[in-house]
C-alpha cells in the first residue's frame, strides 16, 4: 500500500481531526545549532495540569540531552523535581524489577503443544532466574523446555529511550502552553561550498549549503530551525573544533572589514532556515545560503621550504586559488566554516573535483587564499649548495632552488624560503626578494613554460 | 488490554496522517541513472605501492544522469542506489527548474534492527509468531515495547513478555507501510514546482571506498640499455553499488582532502536475543541469539586485518584477492589530458564499473627506453662500515628523445630481465620499486636493490700519519680551526664480467667539509659524489678525510 493509498482511504478520518486534541501540530519546536556540537532545544507544548503534584514525561527530547541545563516554563506551575530516566528496558531489567512480584510463567509441553499457566513470585535473579512456584522453589527453564513468562506490565523507570520526567506542582486543574528547552550535543552544522573554477576567465562559481548532521538519537519534526556561524562555548568545557585540522599555511591573507545584512548574535551571525525542517535522526540535511557566479578568482603556485632543507628529489609546488569575500568584487557574504570543494571541467565539459581545503569562519570583505593540491607539473628542487663557517657565530649559506615547469604555458610561483629566524641577511640572490615577515623570504619567481628557472640565494645566519 | 484499546489505535493512524501531510511533499523516485560517469581518485596518504583491496582509502566523483517528471506541488525526490559511501554534504543536483529546498541523506537503511526501532517509536502494530515444538503455530498482534541494547520486549493482550526468551521460537512480523526506511543508500531533494515538468537531473557527489593505482611493468633487454615499460592502470571499487555502461575517469596528482569523517550507512546492530539472566542447575549455555547479517566485504573481521594485496600486473595472484572478481579491459590506451593542475586520463570506452570489482586499463607501452646502470651508495665519513652490496639505479630521462616524455603517475614498478639465453631463456623478476609523480622531462630513476655481486667496504684509517696522505681537494682551502677526521678508505668489489659505473656521495655534517680525497669529487644536491667504473671482475680502492670545524 503506498502512502497516497493510506491517505486517500483516510480521507474520511480527517473531518475528525479537528475534534480530536491534535497530535503533531500542538508540539512547537525551535532549534538554534551552534557549530561545535552543541544545540538548543525550546520545546513549546500544552500541558494538561492537574492541579497539585503531578509528574509531566516529555517523551522525544534528544537522548543526548544535557540533563543540567533543561528548564522547564509554565504560568503558576512550581518545579518540585527534574528527573533523567536512563534505565533501558531489556529482558534482563525487566525481570531484574520484578524481583519480589508475581509473574505467570506458561509450560508448554513440546509434544502436544498444551499450555500450562501457574503463577509465580521471582525469588532472584543473580546467574539465572529463581522462582517460586506455590511451596516449590524452581529455577526458570532449568530442564530446557520452553517457559514463556508474561510480566504485567512495564515498570515505571524503564524505558526504551531516555526520558525527561518533570514533577511539578500546579496551582489549578487546566491545560497550559508550557515551554522545556534544553541544550544538547549529536546536532551539528558546517558549510560545504562547491566552487566551478573557470580557467579560461579566472573566474569562480560558489556555491554554499549549510550542512546540519543529527546523530542525537531523536528526530526533530518540524522545526523551525537557526544556525549560529561561532563557538559560543568558551569557559571550562570548551573546546577547538577538533573535527577539522587546523590549515598549516596562512588562509585567511587579509581579514575583511565589512558587515553583511544578515541577523546577528552578539558576534556570531545568524542562519535561519526558510522553512520548517524535520531533522531525522542519523540524517544528514543541506540547505542553500550561498549562490553567487563570475567571482574573480587568481591560480597560483606555492612552495614554502623549510631552513636548511634540501630535497633529494623535486617536491610539488602547492597549487592555491585567491579570491576575495568582499561585494565589490568578491563572493559578497560572510563564509561560515567548513570546507571549500573546488570542481574544473574537463575537456569534454563535466565538472571533475580538483581538491578541497576548510576554510574558517570568514568575515565580509576579506581575502583568502586557498590551496587545493599539489601541481604535477610545476616542481621546486631546494639545495643547500654550501655551508661555510665564517666565525664562530656566522654561518654563510649557499641556496640553490631549482623551479621546473612541464605545463605548456607560464606560471608564477610564489617561493618562500622559511626559518630565516629574524636576524638572517640576505647576502645576495639572482632575483629579488620580498620579507612578508621577518622569519620568510619571498620570491615571485616565472618558470617559462616546459622549462625551468634557477634561483641562488647566500644567507648570511648566525647558526 | 491497554494495547487494543480502540482510541489508541485510532490515533496512531491520525498521528502517521498528520506527519505526513505536514511535510506536504510526495514520495517520488528519480528514474535509474540513463549516465553515469565515475572519476577515481587514488587515496591521497597512501604511498607508491598497491591498495588493500579490502580497505580502499581513494575517493571517486560519481555524476549521475537521472530522468524525472513533476506534477505541480512539492516532492521529496529520491535519488535510489547512490554509492554507500557517498559524502552528503559533496552531492550537488543540478537541472530542477525550481532549484532545491533542502537535501537529505539518511545513513539508516532497512535492517532488522532499524525495523524494531521504527515499530517502536511509532508504535505500531507488529504480529508475533510463535511456534511450538510440535508444529503448531500462533499468531498474535502486539506492540514492542523496547529494542534497546539488543533485546526485544514486546506487549501483547497477553501482558509483556521478551522475544525468543521463553525456548519457543519466536519472531515478529511488521507492517509493511510503516517502515519509512530506504532498502538501499537514497538521497533525497525537496524541490517545488509549479507546472508539470519532465526534467533531466545531474546528481554528481563524491564516494568513498574506490582507489585506484599505478603499475608499471618493466623489462631490461639482455644488454642492460634498453627497457621497455607497460603501465596499467588498477581501479577498484569496494562500494556496495555497481556503475553500469559508465564513463570512467581517474586523476592523478595530490589533491587535498579535508573532509574527515561522514556519518556511515548505518546497517544496524543485530537484534540479540538477550534475555534474563540464564543459569541453571546443570549447565549454563550461551544465549541463543539471532546472526547477524552483513553486507558483503563489510564483516568487521576486514577491517581489523590489513592485507596489502600486491596487484602488479593481472597475475596469479589476483586469485587471492576477496573480491568478485578482477576484470583486464583490451589493452586500448587510456587518454590523458590536463585538469587544471592535475592529470586525468580517460577510460576509452564505456565501462561498467561493478561492485566489489578490480578494473584494469592500460597506461602506456614505451618501447627500447635508453636507460643507464648505475651501481650507488650513501657513505658518512669518520665511520668504518663492513661489505654491503651496492644498490641499483636505472635512470634515464621522462622525455620524447627517450621514448617517454609523458606524465608519469605514482606507482609501483616491477623490472624483469631475462635469464639465460636461446630456447631456455625465461623472464623473471629482478626488483620491485616505487615511482613518485613524474612530470614530464624530469630525471626517472628506477632504484632496485642489487645482488651481492657489487659490494662497497669503508675502513677508518689512522688519523696521526695517513701515509701516503690523500692530496687536497680542488677549491676546497683548509682554515684555521680545522680538526682533521680519520682517513677513511673505500673498497669496492665488482664481481660481474662487466665494468660497473658507482656513485658515492658523502654525507657531511653542516660543520664538515671533505678536504682531501684520491679521486675528484663532483657535487650532486649539495654533496661531494665519487663517480667511477670499476673494471670487470676487479676491485678498486680510494681514500679520503674530512675536516671538522668548531
Amino acid at each position: 500500500m503506498s502512502i497516497r493509498t493510506i491517505l486517500a482511504a483516510s480521507c474520511t478520518l480527517v473531518a475528525l481531526q479537528s475534534a480530536l486534541p491534535a497530535f503533531a501540530q500542538d508540539k512547537a519546536l525551535a532549534i538554534t545549532i551552534y557549530a561545535d556540537d552543541l544545540a538548543l532545544v525550546q520545546d513549546k507544548r500544552p500541558v494538561d495540569v492537574t492541579g497539585g503534584r503531578q509528574r509531566i514525561e516529555f517523551a522525544g527530547v534528544s537522548a543526548q540531552i544535557r540533563p543540567e541545563t533543561v528548564s522547564l516554563s509554565a504560568n503558576g506551575v512550581t518545579i518540585v523535581e527534574q528527573n533523567f530516566d536512563f534505565d533501558l528496558l531489556t529482558p534482563a531489567k525487566l525481570m531484574e524489577k520484578a524481583v519480589g512480584s508475581v509473574v505467570t510463567i506458561v509450560r508448554v509441553n513440546p509434544a502436544t503443544g498444551q499450555e500450562v499457566r501457574e503463577q509465580a513470585e521471582v525469588l532472584a535473579t543473580n546467574n539465572g532466574v529463581v522462582l517460586k512456584i506455590g511451596e516449590r522453589i524452581e529455577v526458570l527453564r532449568d530442564d530446557g523446555l520452553p517457559v514463556r513468562v508474561i510480566f504485567d506490565k512495564v515498570p515505571e523507570n524503564l524505558r526504551s529511550r531516555p526520558t525527561l520526567s518533570v514533577t511539578v506542582d500546579g496551582d489549578r486543574r487546566g491545560s497550559r502552553p508550557a515551554t522545556l528547552s534544553y541544550l544538547t550535543s549529536g546536532l551539528g552544522w558546517r558549510a560545504d561550498y562547491v566552487a566551478l573554477f573557470d580557467d579560461a576567465s579566472s573566474k569562480i562559481d560558489v556555491q554554499g549549503w549549510v550542512t546540519l548532521t543529527n546523530s542525537s538519537g531523536t528526530t526533530y519534526d518540524n522545526a523551525d530551525t537557526t544556525l549560529v556561524a561561532g563557538s559560543p562555548l568558551r569557559a571550562g568545557g570548551g573546546y577547538d573544533d577538533q573535527r577539522y585540522g587546523r590549515p598549516q599555511r596562512p588562509q585567511l591573507v587579509t581579514a575583511g572589514t565589512e558587515t553583511g545584512d544578515r541577523e546577528r548574535l552578539g558576534d556570531f551571525y545568524l542562519y535561519p532556515l526558510a522553512e520548517r525542517t524535520t531533522i531525522a535522526n542519523m540524517q544528514t540535511k543541506q540547505v542553500s545560503f550561498l549562490d553567487v557566479h563570475g567571482v574573480p578568482a587568481k591560480h597560483g603556485y606555492e612552495f614554502r621550504n623549510y631552513w636548511m632543507g634540501t630535497q633529494e628529489e623535486p617536491q610539488s609546488a602547492k597549487t592555491v586559488y585567491r579570491f576575495a569575500t568582499g561585494s565589490a568584487d568578491g563572493l559578497g557574504d560572510q563564509l561560515p566554516a567548513g570546507v571549500l570543494r573546488f570542481y574544473m571541467r574537463d575537456k569534454q565539459g563535466d565538472p571533475q573535483f580538483i581538491g578541497e581545503s576548510t576554510i574558517d569562519h570568514t568575515p565580509m570583505g576579506s581575502t583568502l587564499s586557498v590551496s587545493t593540491g599539489d601541481a604535477f607539473d610545476v616542481k621546486v628542487k631546494p639545495v643547500v649548495e654550501k655551508r661555510e663557517r665564517l666565525s664562530s657565530r656566522r654561518w654563510r649559506t649557499t641556496m640553490k632552488y631549482t623551479l621546473s615547469n612541464a605545463s605548456p604555458r607560464a606560471v608564477t610561483v610564489a617561493l618562500q624560503q622559511d626559518g630565516l629566524w629574524g636576524d638572517t641577511r640576505i647576502q645576495s640572490e639572482t632575483m629579488r626578494s620580498t620579507r612578508p615577515n621577518a622569519d620568510m623570504a619571498e620570491w615571485q619567481v616565472n618558470v617559462p613554460a616546459n622549462g625551468a628557472t634557477e634561483l641562488t640565494v647566500v644567507f648570511d645566519s648566525s647558526y | 488490554m491497554r494495547f487494543a484499546h480502540p482510541r489508541r489505535l485510532f490515533l496512531a493512524a491520525i498521528a502517521f496522517i498528520a506527519a505526513h501531510a505536514a511535510a506536504h511533499a510526495q514520495d517520488l523516485t528519480a528514474s535509474a541513472p540513463v549516465d553515469v560517469s565515475v572519476t577515481v581518485y587514488r587515496d591521497p596518504y597512501r604511498n607508491a605501492g598497491g591498495f588493500d583491496l579490502n580497505n580502499l582509502n581513494g575517493f571517486a566523483l560519481i555524476t549521475e544522469t537521472r530522468r524525472v517528471v513533476l506534477t505541480p506541488g512539492q516532492h521529496r525526490l529520491r535519488f535510489e542506489g547512490v554509492a554507500d559511501g557517498i559524502e552528503p554534504a559533496s552531492a550537488i543536483v543540478t537541472g530542477l527548474p525550481s532549484g532545491v529546498i533542502e537535501k537529505n541523506r539518511d545513513a539508516a537503511l532497512l535492517s532488522p534492527a532499524a525495523l524494531v526501532d521504527a515499530a517502536e517509536a511509532q508504535q505500531g502494530r507488529v504480529l508475533l509468531s510463535r511456534t511450538a515444538p510440535n508444529g503448531t503455530t500462533s499468531r498474535r498482534e502486539g506492540v514492542i515495547r523496547s529494542g534497546a541494547d539488543g533485546g526485544v520486549v514486546f506487549e501483547t493482550p497477553d501482558g509483556v513478555e521478551a522475544l525468543r526468551c521463553s525456548g519457543l521460537a519466536e519472531t515478529v512480523s511488521f507492517e509493511a507501510t510503516r517502515t519509512g526506511l530506504s532498502a538501499q543508500p537514497t538521497l533525497s531533494v525537496l524541490t517545488r514546482v509549479n507546472q508539470r515538468i519532465e526534467a533531466t537531473v545531474q546528481l554528481s557527489y563524491l564516494a568513498r571506498g574506490f582507489d585506484w593505482a599505478a603499475d608499471y611493468i618493466v623489462s631490461l633487454s639482455p644488454d642492460g640499455r634498453k627497457l621497455d615499460v607497460g603501465g596499467w592502470i588498477t581501479l577498484a571499487n569496494g562500494n556496495g553499488t555497481g556503475f553500469p555502461n559508465a564513463r570512467v575517469q581517474i586523476v592523478a596528482g595530490r589533491l587535498n582532502r579535508e573532509s574527515g569523517e561522514i556519518e556511515p550507512i548505518d546497517f544496524g546492530r543485530p537484534i540479540l536475543a538477550r534475555c534474563w539472566p540464564r543459569g541453571s542447575t546443570s549447565d549454563t549455555p550461551d544465549p541463543a541469539y539471532i546472526e547477524r547479517a552483513y553486507p558483503l566485504g563489510f564483516e568487521p573481521d576486514r577491517y581489523s586485518t590489513r592485507n596489502y594485496m600486491a596487484m602488479p600486473a593481472p597475475t596469479a595472484a589476483m586469485a587471492e584477492s576477496k573480491m568478485d572478481d578482477v576484470v583486464v579491459t583490451a589493452a586500448r590506451r587510456a587518454e590523458q589530458e590536463d585538469l587544471g593542475d592535475l592529470k586525468l586520463y580517460r577510460v576509452p570506452d564505456r565501462s561498467t564499473v561493478a561492485s566489489r570489482q578490480a578494473k584494469q586499463v592500460r597506461l602506456l607501452d614505451s618501447l627500447a627506453v635508453p636507460v643507464s646502470r648505475t651501481y650507488d651508495f650513501d657513505l658518512y665519513p669518520n665511520n668504518t662500515m663492513e661489505f654491503e652490496p651496492m644498490e641499483v639505479i636505472l635512470r634515464t630521462q621522462n622525455d620524447t628523445a627517450s621514448n617517454l616524455g609523458i606524465p608519469l603517475p605514482s606507482g609501483r614498478v616491477s623490472v624483469f630481465e631475462t635469464a639465460g639465453s636461446g630456447a631456455t631463456s625465461r623472464r623473471l623478476l629482478a626488483g620491485e620499486t616505487s615511482l613518485r609523480d613524474l612530470a614530464v622531462n624530469e630525471e626517472t630513476e628506477f632504484l632496485l636493490s642489487g645482488g651481492a655481486a657489487v659490494q662497497i667496504r669503508q675502513t677508518t684509517e689512522s688519523r696521526q700519519r695517513p701515509d701516503p696522505q690523500p692530496p687536497g681537494v680542488k677549491g676546497q682551502t683548509i682554515r684555521t680551526g680545522a680538526r682533521f677526521n680519520m682517513v677513511d678508505l673505500v673498497e669496492i668489489t665488482n664481481a660481474h664480467p662487466f665494468p660497473i659505473q658507482a656513485e658515492v656521495s658523502v654525507y657531511l655534517a653542516d660543520n664538515e667539509e671533505l678536504v682531501r680525497a684520491d679521486r675528484d669529487p663532483e657535487r650532486k644536491n649539495g654533496r661531494p659524489i665519487f663517480r667511477m667504473t670499476v673494471p670487470a671482475n676487479e676491485s678498486l680502492e680510494f681514500r679520503y678525510q674530512t675536516v671538522e670545524y668548531n
